[in-house]
This record gives C-alpha cells, sequence and structure tokens, in this order.
C-alpha cells in the first residue's frame, strides 16, 4: 500500500523536512520514541507485502541496536552512576542509555531513509526542483534515463562482438579484455549520442523563454488539509522547542525537565506529526478492506 | 559580472558555515552536530551548482556530464560486488582534467546523488556530494597547465583523492557514531577506516590506469571534434 505516496509531492517534501529536522534536533526520549515509532510503522506499512524484508530488517537494525549501546560505554566514561569497571575504566549507567538514545536516532534516521526511497521517486524529485534548478534537475533526469538506455546498448554492443566471432574464450583475462571493448565501445557511442541529443535539444528550442512542463501532479483538498496539519503540528513542535520543552540531558546524569501543564500536549504532538504516514497507511488500507467485504 | 558572481560564491560560503556554527552553537545547546554539519556540507555544494545554474546553457556540456554521470553510476553498479572498489572517483577526475572543473565537480556530486537512488539516500549523501565534487573540482584546477596529464602526478593524486573522501566521510561516520565531534573519536574512526581507505586508493589507481587512455582518448576526441 501507498496511500501516503500518493499526497502531492511538495506536502511529503515538507513532511520529511520537518521530520527529519525534529528527530534529529534534540535527543529527547520523547521525540526518540515517536520517530522511531513512526519511522518504523511506515516501513511496515510500505512493505506489508514482503514480510521477508521486514523481518530482515527489523532483525538487522536490532543488532545495530544493542551493538552501539554496548558499544558507547567502552568510549566514553562519563557520568555518575558507576555500574563496574571493566580494565580500569568506569562503565557508567548514562553512557549506556546515552548509547541506546543515539542507536535510536540513527536507527530512526535509517528507517525515514528507506521510506523516503519509496516515498519520494525521482519523478517527484524533478518535479519539485525542475522550476527552481531546471539544468541540474535536467542533467539529474538525463543521468537516470541514460543507466537503462547503457544497459540495453551494452547488451545489443556484446552481443554484436560475440557473432562477430570476439572474444568467445572462457578464461578470466578473455573476459576481462571483452568487458574493456565493450565499454570502450559504449563510452563512444555515448558520448557521440549525448551530442546529438544536445544539438537536438538546441533546435527545439531548450532554455528558451515561456517553456511549460508536463507534470501529473494536482495538488487536491486533501494534500491542502494534510499540509495545514503537517505546519500546524511543526509550528506547535517548534514553539515547545524553544520552551525547552523537550530539554534532556545525559551527561553527567540524566535530566529531562518536565515544563509545565503544555508538556503532554507537545508530547502527544509529537507522536500525531511522526505517526502521520503510517496512520493514512492504515486507514485507506481498512478502508480497502471493509469496500471490499462490501462486494 | 563574473566578480559579481565570485562575491556571491565567496560570501555564501564565508557568510553561510559560520552562520550555521552559530546557529548550532547558540540556538540549541544540545550539541545537535549532526544537522549543523549537515547543513554545512549542503551549503558548501549550493555555490557550485548556483554558478552553474545562472549560466548562459551550454546543451552540449550539459549533456556530456549527465552521460559522464551515468557511466560513473553504471561502475558503481558493475563493481557493486565488490565493496569500495568504485571506478566513481576516476571517471570524476578524468571528467575534471577534460572539461574543467565545474565539469568535474557536477560529475562527482551527481554521481553521489543518483547512484544514492539505488543505493539508498541517507544523511551521508551531502557528504558524498561534497567530497566527490571537490575531487572533481580540485583536479580540474590542478590541471591548469596539464600538470595532471602527467601519469605520476594523476596517480598521485588518485591515492590523494582515497585519502581526502576517506578524511571527509569519517566527519560523517563519528558525528553518527556519538552525535558530538571529538579529535580523540575522529582519530579513532580514521584509524579503524585504515584497510577501507586503503581499497579507496588502490581502486582509484586502478581505475585511473586502465581508463586513463581509453577515456581520455575519446574525451580529449570529443573535445577536438565538438569543441566543447
Amino acid at each position: 500500500m501507498k496511500a501516503f505516496a500518493a499526497y502531492h509531492p511538495i506536502v511529503l517534501f515538507f513532511y520529511y523536512i520537518a521530520v527529519l529536522i525534529f528527530a534529529m534536533i534534540t535527543m529527547h526520549p520523547v521525540l526518540l520514541a515517536a520517530s522511531t515509532a513512526g519511522a518504523v510503522l511506515l516501513f511496515i506499512c510500505m512493505y506489508a507485502r514482503r514480510p521477508k524484508v521486514i523481518a530482515k530488517n527489523l532483525l538487522y537494525y536490532l543488532f545495530l541496536f544493542l551493538l552501539l549501546s554496548a558499544v558507547n560505554p567502552l568510549f566514553s566514561h562519563d557520568g555518575e552512576r558507576i555500574l563496574f569497571f571493566m580494565n580500569g575504566n568506569a562503565v557508567t549507567l548514562e553512557a549506556i542509555i546515552y548509547g541506546a538514545a543515539i542507536a535510536l536516532l540513527m536507527i530512526s534516521v535509517m528507517f525515514w531513509c528507506k521510506c523516503y526511497n519509496e516515498v519520494m521517486t525521482s519523478d517527484k524529485f524533478l518535479y519539485l526542483f525542475g522550476k527552481a534548478i531546471p539544468k541540474l534537475s535536467l542533467i539529474l533526469s538525463m543521468a537516470l534515463r541514460f543507466l537503462p538506455l547503457f544497459k540495453s546498448q551494452i547488451g545489443k554492443i556484446h552481443q554484436a562482438q560475440k557473432t562477430m566471432g570476439l572474444y568467445t574464450g572462457d578464461s578470466f583475462v578473455e573476459k576481462i579484455r571483452s568487458s574493456f571493448r565493450v565499454f570502450g565501445a559504449i563510452l563512444t557511442w555515448s558520448l557521440e549520442n549525448a551530442v546529438d541529443t544536445a544539438d537536438s535539444m538546441k533546435a527545439r528550442g531548450y532554455g528558451m523563454k515561456g517553456r511549460t512542463n508536463f507534470s501529473v501532479f494536482t495538488f487536491r483538498l486533501r494534500d491542502g488539509i494534510l499540509l495545514a496539519v503537517i505546519l500546524a503540528l511543526s509550528g506547535f513542535l517548534a514553539v515547545g522547542i524553544r520552551g525547552g520543552a523537550f530539554w534532556f540531558q545525559y551527561y553527567p546524569y540524566i535530566a529531562g525537565a518536565y515544563t509545565g501543564n503544555l508538556q503532554i500536549f507537545y508530547d502527544i504532538a509529537a507522536f500525531l506529526l511522526m505517526m502521520l504516514p503510517a496512520a493514512i497507511e492504515v486507514k485507506e488500507n481498512v478502508k480497502w478492506k471493509l469496500l471490499k467485504s462490501k462486494i | 559580472m563574473n566578480t559579481v558572481k565570485k562575491a556571491i560564491r565567496i560570501l555564501l560560503l564565508l557568510g553561510g558555515i559560520p552562520l550555521l556554527i552559530l546557529l548550532g552553537a547558540t540556538a540549541w545547546n544540545d550539541r545537535r552536530y549532526q544537522l549543523v554539519t549537515m547543513g554545512i556540507a549542503v551549503l558548501s555544494v549550493i555555490p557550485f551548482f548556483l554558478t552553474f545554474e545562472r549560466r548562459e546553457a551550454n546543451t552540449r556540456k550539459l549533456v556530456l556530464v549527465a552521460v559522464l554521470t551515468a557511466i560513473s553510476v553504471a561502475g558503481r553498479f558493475i563493481f557493486g560486488p565488490v565493496p569500495f572498489f568504485k571506478p566513481v572517483t576516476a571517471v570524476t577526475i578524468l571528467t575534471a582534467i577534460y572539461f574543467g572543473p565545474e565539469a568535474g565537480f557536477l560529475t562527482g556530486s551527481f554521481s553521489a546523488v543518483v547512484s544514492n537512488m539505488f543505493f539508498g539516500q541517507g544523511p551521508w549523501t551531502p557528504f558524498q556530494m561534497f567530497s566527490w565534487g571537490m575531487i572533481g573540482f580540485l583536479a580540474g584546477v590542478l590541471n591548469h597547465r596539464g600538470w595532471m596529464k602527467q601519469r605520476p602526478m594523476l596517480l598521485t593524486y588518485g591515492v590523494l583523492s582515497g585519502i581526502m573522501y576517506s578524511f571527509v566521510m569519517d566527519v560523517w561516520t563519528v558525528l553518527n557514531y556519538d552525535g558530538s565531534f571529538g579529535t580523540a573519536g575522529y582519530l579513532a574512526a580514521l584509524a579503524s577506516a585504515v584497510p577501507v581507505t586503503a581499497v579507496y586508493c588502490v581502486s582509484n589507481v586502478v581505475f585511473l590506469l586502465a581508463l586513463e587512455k581509453p577515456v581520455g582518448e575519446r574525451l580529449m576526441r570529443m573535445k577536438k571534434k565538438y569543441g566543447i
């Protein structure tokens, strides 16, 4: 299911900026927990049909989490509560907890990035930046297009050389020589092809004023609503961070200020913001199941 | 006009980065170095992109950079199973030698963005963009008098750029590791990355030796034939 990815690229982009900033700006446990939970849930929703991928990733990052939490106390000996001594160095509770927090931060960012790759596909990226940086996004889209083109062309050249009876030997050296020959051919071909492309583009008026681009994305009401929700939550959280609601200290002793009545609302806002995409995925999934059951 | 652009570039670099560091130090005392350094990596890439974006369009050069980017990304694919042994740096250096520092920078940093679209984007992308871009840019600058076309110079630069890449990327390793940056941690990361750095250097030299003639000749031919 990719209900979240169906939203307008601008909304998705804003969401990712907000989430990455809030995930990395403080080390407050509530924000860390919200960010990790949101990222992992979204990942699970997106790969719901491939349980093996989910299991593999979760296991790998669980291992990484344990490893990082165990390694931090070996390097860092700050902290007040000493658990035991190893090789004459203190292993402190604070260092272990800080290691776990760092590991959580890293894992949540990893999962956000994994989901980012699924959600912000290159066409959306190009749509967003096509107007602001036209030349650079043109290079990007051309490079992306050349990759499959090269692949098919490499196959063609390889077959042509085979029919000519070149490099049919099975030895390793023969194979290397053959691939170098193919590489040389593909290089010449692609460079010549590039100049042809460039001339053709110029002849059709590339870079002239008043040209418009085709795009498949339309900004609908639901995009506006989601964007408003994201901006409102981010603004509220930013106010909270400014007011010290997400202040947290690990060294030399653990201290997190519980700042007044609003704290619970800030915590809720953090969870709401981080859980938005996963919630959208779940909602659409439930809706789909319901509609299907009515048939 | 050129001086204005240069001034903007220098202002962005000289003004933007300290401002970001200052902001990071004062706005939140939590020492969130990760965001600040990521911002610095992004900011140091932007001036190059902006100057390129503002200049009159040379469509041929533009498409050429796209092709060379695609080639280096394809190289990263082909050598996918061999860890850290990648031709991206070599292609970037050769591009810079024949088409100048700007083309080198663009090819290097775009190779990072495009290949990460397949290998996975992450907080390391800006750092890769910066280090590969800088390797290309410096190669182009050093080639001012055709120095880089001499084989000993080229190979030395290949080794140096492997070390440089490792130095920049280890900044990210350290930050990612415990969220703060200390000399001791950085040195430890550099020391533990020595085998990887060695592979970078060896792969750069191997690919430069292997590609110098075939790629160089063809790029030279393009330059002569089409006057790019």
